[in-house]
């Protein structure tokens, strides 16, 4: 009797230090996202619907006005476009490319293949290099006068010279190569090792059925990776969406604004214009974007736990 | 020969193929800059371009360390790094804890938010920043840029550890209960030395973000003497004109040296680290 009321006794204990508040645990956290998330997004969305510039950042009292200003002026359908395909052909590529190396390193691999090691090391350095440090090394590559390295190889090939980055109709599209230079070192680690966890087995035994490489890609590694794939589609929109410091460097949005993706135009109407009210007007728009991709990644998550 | 025997020569040499190109892709770039970095003006200029430097010589770098004071960068972004790390644990090692292992009501939905907040353009929030901290007087100082990282850096951590902890069986937390442990020593005895590697991978992750980071500091830090590198780096390009990419060269590696030679030496960590969370298995 004694014995027995000692464990209930204990176990009650437990069970109340597990029911312990969590404040204390989490109270450094949230004191530091309240003041440096929660009240500077509250603050952006208020001033939004102010007319604030930055030598008035109070405005003169609620308005719609920069948010009438964003959607009637001009160049923010330009700048949509060029968000747009900024990040369709980063998003894309770096995904082609991540596979097809991850495919690569896995194949020579099980063939035990020399350089494989060096192959993906080399792959991933990227990753590792800060972006105004990448913006920096391919405006020196993409430079147009004679020691521009990419222009003299060109005219090797017999080609004209390009201005990859001084012709507005040419600079997004340098601009996004280089940006696919960034970014796969990313998607090749995750489909990498997403590609590990596909079952060797029965890969094996669809070989011994005679199915052909394709159709073991198509029929058993996309779908075992299905998970994995999303999940790095979607980081790599949200990085790219959010890519500043390699553009900055490299074109600051020009030449004109064939450059300028979302988040450059938040800054240069806010730094440059100094329309503070229409430059949060974009920055809501900009976050309104970021939160739709987390509740997609959030889903996602879960999803996988399940 | 067989014709097995063929098309696995075949696909030897394809794959050898895509092993080429993918080391001219991703590595031409940078040794180009490399060569660059030790070239001079008049081989700048040479047409056809060399590939390597005549010499190695280092008047580049020396320009860099006595004209531009980019040791000082340099010492700007270590201080700034390391005490980004250490604030960035002090707060999310609790957190993501309490996130593993206390039941509350909410303990989602603030997942959640951390989550969005990770997600988030750290431009967004640096806007009203830049006007409360020039209030406030935190506006080009060191420590208000070291608040900054610390509040980007922490979302993604918390998440990361949290993988972590939960990775920990219950049963050991409960069985250093009944033997008398109170929550701060079964936490501080039995759980962080469990995850010990999990801190270092974040560590590392933390590193190599902050050490990248620029438009917190190009926004709130004006004063060169105080930029970290990153930012430094694109106040150079300012004020330098078109002959001068030897020396841009020159301190962009500087700028990628640390972080890329991090990840040749813990490369097994960091690629571990990343795919923590999106793999299973």
């Amino acid at each position: 009797m004694q014995k027995n009321r000692m464990t209930v006794k204990s176990q009650k204990s437990f069970s109340r230090r597990a029911g312990q508040s969590p404040v204390p645990w989490l109270a450094p956290l949230f004191l530091v996202l309240c003041v440096f998330y929660l009240i500077p997004l509250v603050d952006v969305i208020k001033t939004s619907f102010t007319d604030a510039t930055m030598t008035n950042p109070a405005g003169n009292g609620f308005t719609m006005a920069s948010y009438v200003k964003v959607f009637q002026d001009e160049a923010f359908g330009e700048i949509m476009f060029v968000t747009f395909f900024f990040v369709s052909f980063s998003v894309i590529f770096q995904f082609l490319l991540g596979f097809v190396i991850a495919l690569a390193v896995d194949a020579a691999e099980t063939r035990r293949m020399r350089g494989t090691v060096l192959t993906r090391t080399i792959s991933l350095v990227s990753w590792a290099i800060p972006g105004v440090a990448i913006g920096i090394i391919w405006k020196i590559m993409y430079a147009e006068t004679g020691s521009g390295i990419l222009n003299y190889l060109l005219s090797l090939l017999g080609s004209k010279q390009i201005a990859f980055l001084s012709d507005p109709s040419v600079a997004l599209l340098s601009t996004s190569i280089a940006n696919v230079w960034r970014g796969t070192a990313q998607s090749m680690i995750l489909l990498y090792a997403g590609v590990k966890t596909v079952d060797k087995q029965l890969l094996e035994a669809a070989s011994i059925d005679g199915a052909s490489s394709i159709k073991k890609l198509f029929h058993i590694t996309i779908p075992g990776m299905k998970s994995v794939i999303m999940i790095n589609v979607l980081l790599n929109i949200i990085n790219t969406f959010n890519t500043f410091d390699m553009i900055m460097p490299l074109t600051g949005g020009g030449p004109g604004r064939s450059t300028e993706v979302l988040v450059l135009s938040v800054y240069r109407n806010i730094f440059q214009q100094l329309d503070l009210g229409k430059g949060c007007a974009v920055a809501v728009i900009l976050l309104m974007i970021n939160v739709a991709f987390s509740i997609g990644y959030f889903i996602l998550n879960r999803g996988d736990e399940a | 020969m067989t014709g097995g025997k063929v098309k696995r020569r075949v696909s030897k040499g394809l794959l050898y193929l895509v092993f080429v190109l993918v080391i001219i892709f991703f590595l031409f770039p940078v040794l180009w800059t490399l060569s660059l970095s030790f070239k001079t003006v008049p081989e700048l200029y040479k047409i056809p371009p060399a590939l390597l430097p005549e010499t190695l010589q280092m008047e580049n770098y020396t320009y860099l360390v006595e004209q531009v004071h980019i040791l000082r960068g340099v010492a700007n972004s270590v201080i700034i790094t390391a005490a980004t790390i250490v604030g960035t644990m002090l707060i999310a090692v609790p957190a993501s804890y309490a996130f593993s292992r206390i039941q509350f009501k909410g303990s989602r939905f603030l997942q959640f938010l951390i989550l969005m907040f990770q997600m988030i353009s750290p431009l967004v929030i640096v806007i009203p920043l830049y006007r409360y901290f020039a209030d406030i007087g935190l506006l080009n100082t060191t420590i208000g840029l070291i608040v900054v990282y610390i509040a980007i850096s922490a979302p993604f951590q918390v998440w990361f550890l949290k993988s972590f902890f939960d990775t920990i069986p219950k049963e050991l937390d409960e069985a250093a209960y009944i033997d008398g442990c109170s929550r701060l020593q079964v936490v501080t005895k039995i759980l962080l030395p469990t995850i010990i590697p999990g801190v270092f991978s974040g560590v590392l992750l933390v590193f190599i973000s902050s050490w990248s980071q620029f438009i917190v500091p190009y926004i709130l830090m004006d004063t060169p003497s105080k930029m970290p590198l990153a930012c430094l780096l694109v106040n150079l390009q300012g004020k330098l004109n078109q002959i001068t990419t030897h020396y841009l060269a020159a301190a962009s590696i500087l700028t990628i040296l640390p972080t890329v030679v991090l990840f040749l030496c813990l490369q097994k960590y960091i690629v571990s680290a990343l795919t923590t969370g999106a793999v299973k298995g």
